[in-house]
């Protein structure tokens, strides 16, 4: 009974952000319509995610099934604990980004295009919590799809410009690649399984070394590409530029999780993976990691650059991911259950820190009209608001204690560590400890720059001078997804236990008791630490304050060794604060520059679309000009074809009968 | 004397003698030129006079550049909790708290170069892009220093690795453990900006890496700035000693009063590296780091054997 009464919850949750968008499209007055909206988000997101906390905090798995006659069997939707702390992200803070979605396209120019972008947005939100949730092959591939087709409609929001177009255009192709890849899988799976409900692909199990090597392939091909791992990662930059902030933080935050959340539910249903499997996601993960957080640093646009670290912690979520199949291949179940749990939490934090900085990044190009960091400058002064809550963004996202990057990262560095003292191969997944290092010291050159040119300094441009701070309705959710990162980084412990309880899923009961609870009081000491950090931060700073109060203290213009006549365009730029480092990678890092007598230029490219995927694309299409002779164009030779084809037809069904009796 | 209270005399010690640890790589390195030089208490005076001289803020600075040398301090006296300076165990000692160790002084360097962006003035700038570049191979540098430690050990907490687990293992394992004690040092030149990456002693900013950072900061700020990257050898300098002497057989006061000595052990060498070379050119740093990561990965490789 209780069962169905979550069951009921969560569908009523779900339903509200339905009515959201219905009203979106349905109410005429403006201002009722966004009230309205926001109102039902809110609490869509609300209702939704108690039966995913209740599952998560104890209760029974839920479960519901619809008969169907159509082809493909019931359709089935429950909720275990994996799908219940993805339901929670993906209810959670795509409310938040929704609501500020709100707040965003009505300050927009298009504002007679809101209504449809809210109705999508409400579709979005419902197909991710779906996805997640979905425990038959249909009702998951029709999510899927609703999912990929919703997201490509927000993304041409601005249809009018050629880069959104394009960008657009990669999305749907590739999205649909990885769907048919999935098609693929689940064709071959449910060759030996009953009926099409994920409890039976589990019962009927993977068959032979090479059916099993086909099935996880096309997973990995699947779920990487929704992803973005490396190399299939080119999609991701472009889609999340062109789109609106809300929408890039909606993608960035929870529609690539839906592929983390594919390749766990593929090794929870497919049974222990082979080591390939485990080899091939941390090597995969480590690539993504370095060159995605690299690549960022080569971008100077603000949403470019976040998509790129978005493939960063893709790559760090992959790095876990394939450090707990590594435990599970070489039975070490401690390894497998951190390495799962690292996963899952930075999966979560990710959410947090990524949607937070997109939204925060959408204030600022509200606030001053451009994305491009060489413009901005000066901006802590004008929008503090924005600026603490990119700050603790920031702060979050290169791993620093006291926040929540931190806490999953240090998990993922325990799980990588604790490979080193085993006798067998994993004992080389210790190198990706110093390759994490050299990640955080990218992925914290990366973010001095973001925030010391965009927020420090002086301004750089007109609309960076005259930038005003933005409502009430972008910075609620903005900073309550900043009050939640801080949450977790305080309360390490009580964040860790639900995750590494839903991480002993995948290596089986009983084996894990001593290392979880161990793990867990490692957590509990990081809040301590944490805490220790503040207070001595605050103790440091009445020091300091007692002694500027014996002194006398000026103001005056900036010193830098008595250098009169400081411009603004005398600042370092955001080229020159990557320079150093983006010279030390050379080519890899995919920077062009111009030089000419009196002129520099320097863009960055992408090496993956630019050199493999568009000439590959080009090369297609020349094979594909070469065979246009065949399309004449005139029926006679179309009818020709046809009669060669049944000639052929019924030769091999004559030659192919069998023998008379 | 309990354990406890043996552990907070050590931290208190090692924070007391730090400036003076600095002062003896000068002292050194005036011996070795021929020169009379500063007495080794320099810094102590130095931080004195600072802390009561008045600050200049400049206009376009917001609270960014005021909450900098706080937090850059703050960070340091946290790291230094962890740092096992007896070569027995640290303060506080929890499991992966050497990742946190370097993550917190992460948070500091990052409080540092926003303050430096904070002045808009180009020179900050400059140090600030430097200080990333040098710092993200350091740890590069420092994390394959602790996974060697780590294989060696089994621990993954810093007092684990560099306290008590060492010394069975320098029977076997020499070459491993010199070449990892070689990287941790060369490490430590480059994080504490010491030559052969930076020069703490020239005076052309555009060769500077962590001092054209600090430029615009005075008063009490500075002094707590240096205080900072004084106890960051410091720190640093205790790790070192902890690879190539480890001390953890010895009786607990004979394992203190060793520390000292191997911190002063340690400012002497660095003293007599920055006698017997100069800097390297910029270009050239970037080698630098990769052939100090690469001592310690060979001493990794040949622990995975």
């Amino acid at each position: 009974m209780e069962g169905d009464q979550s069951v009921t919850v969560f569908f009523a949750g779900l339903a509200m952000h339905i009515l959201a968008g219905v009203a979106a499209l349905v109410v005429r007055a403006s201002l009722l319509r966004n009230r309205l909206v926001i109102v039902l988000l809110i609490a869509g997101s609300a209702v939704a995610a108690v039966p995913a906390f209740g599952v998560l905090t104890g209760g029974a798995p839920l479960l519901a099934r619809w008969p169907s006659a159509l082809p493909g069997g019931d359709w089935v939707i429950g909720m275990d604990p994996l799908s219940a702390v993805f339901v929670l992200v993906m209810v959670l803070v795509g409310g938040a980004c929704a609501v500020f979605g709100v707040g965003y396209m009505r300050g927009s120019n298009g504002s007679d295009r809101s209504p449809a972008s809210h109705a999508a947005v409400a579709v979005l939100l419902v197909s991710l919590s779906v996805v997640v949730s979905a425990q038959s092959v249909v009702l998951f591939l029709v999510a899927w799809e609703l999912m990929a087709i919703a997201s490509f409609l927000l993304i041409m929001t601005d249809h009018t410009h050629a880069d959104v177009r394009r960008a657009g255009i990669i999305y749907l192709v590739v999205t649909h690649t990885a769907t048919l890849a999935l098609f693929v899988m689940f064709a071959l799976w449910t060759r030996a399984s009953s009926d099409w409900t994920f409890a039976s692909l589990a019962a009927a199990g993977t068959g032979t070394a090479w059916g099993q090597a086909a099935l996880l392939g096309c997973a990995l091909f699947a779920f990487g590409i929704k992803a973005g791992l490396v190399p299939a990662h080119f999609w991701l930059p472009p889609a999340h530029a062109a789109a609106p902030s809300h929408v890039s933080a909606i993608m960035s935050g929870l529609v690539i999780k839906t592929g983390i959340y594919g390749l766990m539910r593929v090794v929870l249903l497919a049974g222990p993976p082979p080591t390939w499997w485990g080899w091939t996601l941390l090597i995969a993960g480590a690539a993504s990691a370095l060159l995605g957080v690299l690549w960022a640093l080569a971008q100077h646009d603000i949403k470019r650059l976040l998509a790129y670290h978005s493939v960063e912690n893709i790559g760090i979520i992959c790095m876990g991911l394939g450090l707990g199949a590594l435990g599970t291949s070489y039975a070490r179940p401690p390894i497998a259950v951190i390495g799962y749990g690292a996963a899952l939490l930075h999966t979560v934090n990710h959410a947090l820190f990524k949607s937070l900085l997109f939204l925060a990044a959408g204030a600022v190009q509200r606030a001053t009209g451009t994305r491009h960091l060489e413009e901005l400058g000066g901006l802590a002064r004008r929008m503090p608001a924005t600026w603490g809550a990119f700050a603790i963004g920031a702060v979050a996202i290169v791993g620093l204690p006291p926040l929540n990057g931190f806490v999953s990262e240090w998990l993922l560095f325990l799980g990588l560590l604790g490979a080193a003292p085993a006798t067998n191969a994993v004992r080389l997944s210790v190198l990706g400890a110093p390759l994490l290092a050299v990640v955080g010291g990218l992925a914290l050159a990366c973010f001095t720059k973001v925030a010391g040119v965009a927020f420090l300094g002086t301004a750089r441009s007109g609309g960076a001078a005259a930038a005003r701070e933005v409502g009430i309705g972008l910075m609620a959710p903005t900073w309550t997804l900043a009050f939640a990162c801080a949450a977790i980084g305080l309360f390490a412990g009580s964040a860790v236990a639900p995750i590494l309880h839903v991480a002993g899923l995948f290596v089986g009961p009983g084996a894990t008791v001593a290392v979880v609870g161990s793990a867990i009081d490692g957590a509990r000491a990081v809040t301590a630490f944490a805490a220790v950090l503040i207070g001595v931060v605050a103790l440091v700073a009445v020091l300091r304050a007692r002694f500027l109060r014996r002194v006398v203290v000026r103001q005056g213009p900036t010193w830098a060794c008595a250098f009169p006549a400081q411009t603004p365009r005398m600042q370092y730029t955001a080229s020159s604060f990557a320079n150093p480092i983006i010279r030390i990678f050379g080519g890899l890092a995919g920077v062009r520059e111009h030089r000419g007598a009196t002129v520099y230029h320097s863009s960055a490219r992408d090496l993956v679309l630019d050199d493999l995927t568009l000439p590959a694309w080009r090369g297609i299409q020349r094979l594909a000009l070469r065979l246009r002779p065949m399309q004449q164009g005139r029926l006679h030779v179309y009818l020709l074809y046809v009669i060669a084809a049944l000639v052929a037809l019924l030769a091999w069904l004559v030659l192919n009968m069998p023998a008379a009796s | 004397m309990n354990e406890t209270a043996l552990r907070v005399l050590a931290v208190a010690g090692a924070l007391g003698i730090a400036p003076a640890v600095a002062g003896v790589a000068t002292r050194t390195k005036s011996f070795l030129t021929g020169r009379r030089g500063p007495p080794a208490w320099q810094l102590y005076a130095d931080l004195w006079k600072l802390l009561h001289r008045g600050a200049v803020y400049s206009e376009s600075t917001t609270a960014a550049f005021r909450i900098a040398p706080v937090v850059s301090l703050a960070t340091v006296l946290v790291a230094a909790t962890l740092v096992p300076f007896d070569g027995r165990a640290a303060l506080v000692i929890f499991p992966g708290d050497a990742f946190a160790f370097a993550a917190v002084l992460g948070l500091g360097r990052f409080a540092f170069v926003l303050g430096a962006l904070d002045t808009g003035s180009s020179f900050e700038g400059m140090g600030g892009s430097r200080e990333v570049m040098v710092a993200t191979f350091v740890e590069g540098s420092l994390l394959l220093v602790f996974a060697a430690t780590a294989v060696v050990t089994g621990e993954t907490s810093l007092s684990g690795m560099f306290g008590g687990g060492l010394l069975p293992r320098w029977a076997t394992a020499i070459p491993s453990l010199v070449m990892v004690g070689v990287s941790l040092f060369a490490a430590t030149l480059a994080e504490c900006a010491r030559v052969p990456v930076d020069d703490p002693a020239t005076h052309l900013e555009l060769t500077m890496i962590h001092e054209v950072a600090v430029l615009d900061h005075s008063g009490p700020d500075l002094a707590f700035l240096l205080y900072a990257a004084a106890i960051k050898l410091t720190l640093l300098g205790a790790l070192v000693s902890g690879v190539l002497w480890p001390r953890s057989e010895l009786p607990p006061g004979a394992a203190l009063a060793g520390g000292a000595v191997a911190l002063v052990a340690v400012g002497a060498a660095v003293g007599i590296v920055e006698s017997a070379t100069s800097r390297i050119r910029m270009p050239k740093v970037p080698l630098y780091l990769a052939g100090s990561a690469a001592f310690a990965l060979i001493g990794l490789a040949l622990l995975l054997q």
